[in-house]
């Protein structure tokens, strides 16, 4: 029964919270929606989108060499920062996964405790939520500040967020992973590391592989965000061209990123059925 | 059989290791990374952590830009909901009357449904600025696109998972097609649907911190701007204010899919 | 004695790909009568069943329902007042209340927004309760569905049935999971409200002895043949064990 009512409960809670927001947005912020679709907004949308097309452009960018050849790089660029930043995540996250999970720290898996896989258990669980916490946008705008321009700090802000999402993911794997193996080896006598190696690595990492793909599909989404804010790839040209009103410009970029990313949809799907 | 299992794991692994050192190349590694200066900035910006703003001007602020962070997420996914509701109930196929018109139906509202989560929240967001100007609505809709089309998505893979035995009962009584709906594959897929938006609920308040970036208000907003002006220690502030709120809405949510799921 | 028939089959054949399901069946079933199905597993029973209930179509041959083709029942409303059907207990939808789940019964009878309107205020409410009071459920109404056991669950169904009541009640092998105590009750309510409701039933059943024991006629198909057909009375144990017997099986 108060499994029920926490349920209500949040039900209640989430109801209140969207009418309070819709008050919100609709009182406070005084936004009305049929401003939204006066006679202004009508002709200024249509104006943007028939931009998009390339209605009334006089250098159609679908039409110019030089304007493929650009986008062309930049995807190829997009593409590799996508690959650099899962790949930093994954290493971080390797490095940091196995104190990272509870079974882990309290010796259920390595069967020896020390007061201070507690303390790493606990710091590096934090650096997760922080990780998490802040969005890729903030880890770029921030990197910026500290890195030369160019697809590194594109990738860098993107594994600053993802490896704590992919670290508790897989820390998670790991402590819902069978302990019997590795009882089995303590008892043959196997040594911390030995267990780790042979009793609980080969168990997770099919997990760990699906989640790497996962995270990489929705890194090749983000790219194009955390270079708005100059972090190099589709992104800082798709900005540019926006500011400049070079609306056909524009599409062509969308388009190379939308081919990026339902080729990423694509390779990750497939390869995670392949290693099934 | 096992052997050959084993070695396919192997071959991806090692496909992805050459495309990750591939993705290597282009960066200049001897030049020098980093900008003059860039590691002392680093330095400050991370020791502007230890001593974040928390002066009452600013906690007041940072408290408000915190609720329209998060009005914006929850008016956003409130209309994403309805939207995953109707696309993901035509993409799941149970409306059409026959097996061809299912496979059409499906194949034309998962095209939908994936092209609208496959653009970026602030894509859309910069798309709707240019199209109707800075309001309140290009961020909820900038977020109710993506996210609809993520819990569409769900939400139709749910509705098929859903077992035949109880629907063709709900037939045999005389049931229409919107009555099974309602008695039968609503009530099934009911907590999975929370539980999943709960969790999208979480991503959904990040999503809607940076949609300051494009000039909507918000802690997104804020953080830029004291990142302009370099006063980290403010940006900390607006940032402890990002984590907590997200932290909160992740503990609920694991706390209310953890009650669902058992 | 003149009696009306409700059931005619005249030569029903199924088939999926190669494997012959029914082959050119034929019987004629009465009003009222309360018709047992056996055979063995394969024998074509659940088949015929669906068929019946206009789930599956039939490759050949028609079936008439009170004189007319079962495709003329072809609306949702005439077909559940003409035939209703009780299977195995998944047939509920476990996350409702049990009232829901009975009164999905006169779901033909509502519009969609009285039947929504019923998730919130249960509509008809007098009528589901006084279902679930004769199966004995008077005190589970507003319970989740999914916390009833097994025999609740069937007694649901049948409570659902009688919210619905249809002429002919269709039971696919209806106490399949149940334990032989709560198979035997759920058998006695099913013949009970049938013979009170003046119901015509044919109800599937893995076994013998509750056909025997509950109902009145014996169908028994063999490799989707009609092996006999004959009142109780009439079924030997020599015709029963050349009915469960290995040999016609093999040549598959």
């Amino acid at each position: 029964m108060r499994k029920m009512n926490f349920v209500t409960l949040s039900m209640m809670l989430f109801f209140l919270l969207f009418i309070g927001s819709w008050y919100f947005v609709i009182v406070a912020e005084n936004a009305s929606l049929s401003e939204l679709f006066t006679e202004k907004n009508a002709s200024h949308a249509a104006e943007f989108f028939k931009g998009l097309i390339g209605v009334g452009e006089d250098n159609n960018a679908f039409l110019s060499k030089t304007s493929w050849k650009q986008a062309l790089g930049l995807t190829r660029e997009t593409l590799q920062m996508s690959m650099m930043a899962i790949g930093f995540s994954t290493i971080v996250m390797f490095l940091t996964v196995i104190p990272a999970a509870r079974n882990v720290a309290d010796g259920t898996l390595t069967l020896s405790q020390k007061w201070h896989s507690w303390l790493s258990y606990g710091l590096i669980r934090a650096s997760y939520v922080v990780s998490r916490a802040i969005p890729e946008l903030v880890w770029a705008m921030i990197v910026i500040f500290i890195f030369k321009p160019g697809i590194l700090p594109g990738a860098i802000a993107l594994a600053l967020h993802n490896f704590g999402i992919l670290g508790k993911l897989c820390a998670e794997a790991i402590e819902d992973s069978d302990s019997r193996p590795v009882r089995n080896l303590a008892a043959a006598g196997a040594s911390k590391t030995q267990i780790l190696l042979y009793g609980v690595l080969p168990a997770v990492l099919p997990q760990f592989l699906t989640y790497i793909l996962y995270r990489w599909e929705v890194i090749m989404r983000t790219t194009i965000v955390v270079g708005m804010v100059g972090a190099g790839g589709l992104g800082q040209q798709f900005k540019l061209n926006m500011s400049f009103f070079h609306y056909t410009e524009v599409s062509l970029l969308l388009v190379c990123y939308l081919i990026l990313v339902f080729i990423a949809d694509f390779i990750s799907e497939r390869s995670r059925s392949f290693v099934k | 059989m096992m052997n050959f299992e084993l070695h396919k794991r192997k071959i991806l692994t090692f496909i992805l290791l050459l495309a990750f050192v591939w993705s290597l190349l282009p960066v200049d590694w001897d030049k020098g990374l980093l900008h003059a200066g860039g590691l002392a900035m680093a330095g400050q910006i991370f020791e502007a952590a230890l001593h974040p703003d928390f002066s009452p001007d600013m906690i007041m602020l940072a408290l408000e830009s915190a609720w329209i962070t998060l009005a914006y997420a929850t008016a956003g996914m409130s209309l994403a909901l309805v939207l995953a509701f109707f696309l993901g109930l035509l993409a799941s196929g149970i409306l059409a009357p026959g097996n061809k018109s299912r496979r059409w139906l499906k194949r034309i509202f998962r095209g939908v449904l994936s092209f609208m989560r496959a653009i970026h929240e602030l894509v859309w967001a910069l798309i709707f600025v240019a199209s109707f100007g800075l309001t309140p609505y290009a961020a909820i809709f900038a977020l109710a696109i993506p996210y609809g089309g993520m819990l569409g998505r769900i939400f139709a893979e749910m509705l098929e998972d859903v077992p035949a035995e109880p629907i063709q009962a709900l037939k045999m009584t005389g049931a229409s097609a919107w009555q099974c709906i309602f008695y039968g594959y609503l009530p099934i897929v009911r907590a999975g649907i929370i539980s999943y938006s709960m969790y999208r609920f979480e991503c959904s308040v990040r999503s809607s911190a940076i949609m300051s970036f494009i000039g909507l208000g918000g802690l997104g907003y804020q953080i830029q701007l004291s990142l302009d002006d370099l006063a980290y220690s403010q940006m900390w502030t607006f940032l402890f204010f990002l984590i907590l709120l997200v932290v909160i809405i992740d503990g609920w949510s694991t706390l209310l899919r953890r009650r669902l799921g058992s | 004695m003149a009696q009306e028939t409700m059931i005619e089959l005249n030569r029903i054949s199924k088939h999926y790909g190669r494997k012959i399901a029914l082959s050119s069946l034929s019987f004629v079933i009465n009003k009222g009568e309360h018709v047992a199905v056996i055979g063995p597993s394969g024998a074509g029973k659940t088949s015929m069943l669906n068929i019946l209930a206009s789930m599956l179509p039939a490759d050949d041959g028609e079936i008439l329902v009170d004189g007319k083709p079962l495709d003329s029942y072809c609306d949702r409303k005439s077909r559940a007042q003409k035939i209703g059907m009780v299977r195995q207990q998944f047939d509920l939808v476990p996350q409702l209340a049990v009232i829901h789940n009975v009164l999905a019964g006169r779901l033909s009878d509502w519009s969609l927004w009285k039947s929504v309107l019923s998730l919130l205020i249960p509509q008809d409410k007098g009528r589901a309760i006084e279902a679930l009071d004769r199966v004995g459920l008077s005190d589970k109404v507003f319970e989740r569905t999914s916390s009833l056991s097994g025999g609740e669950q069937q007694r649901v169904a049948l409570a659902r049935l009688l919210v619905q009541d249809p002429e002919i009640i269709l039971a696919d092998e209806p106490v399949a999971s149940l334990d032989p105590a709560r198979a035997e009750d759920i058998l006695k309510m099913l013949t009970r409200i049938a013979a009170e409701e003046n119901q015509t039933l044919v109800a599937s059943l893995h076994s013998v002895d509750y056909a025997l024991k509950y109902f009145s006629r014996v169908i028994a198909l063999k490799d989707g043949k009609l092996f006999f057909d004959r009142p109780v009375s009439e079924v030997s144990d020599t015709l029963l064990a050349e009915l469960y017997s290995l040999e016609g099986n093999s040549q598959k």
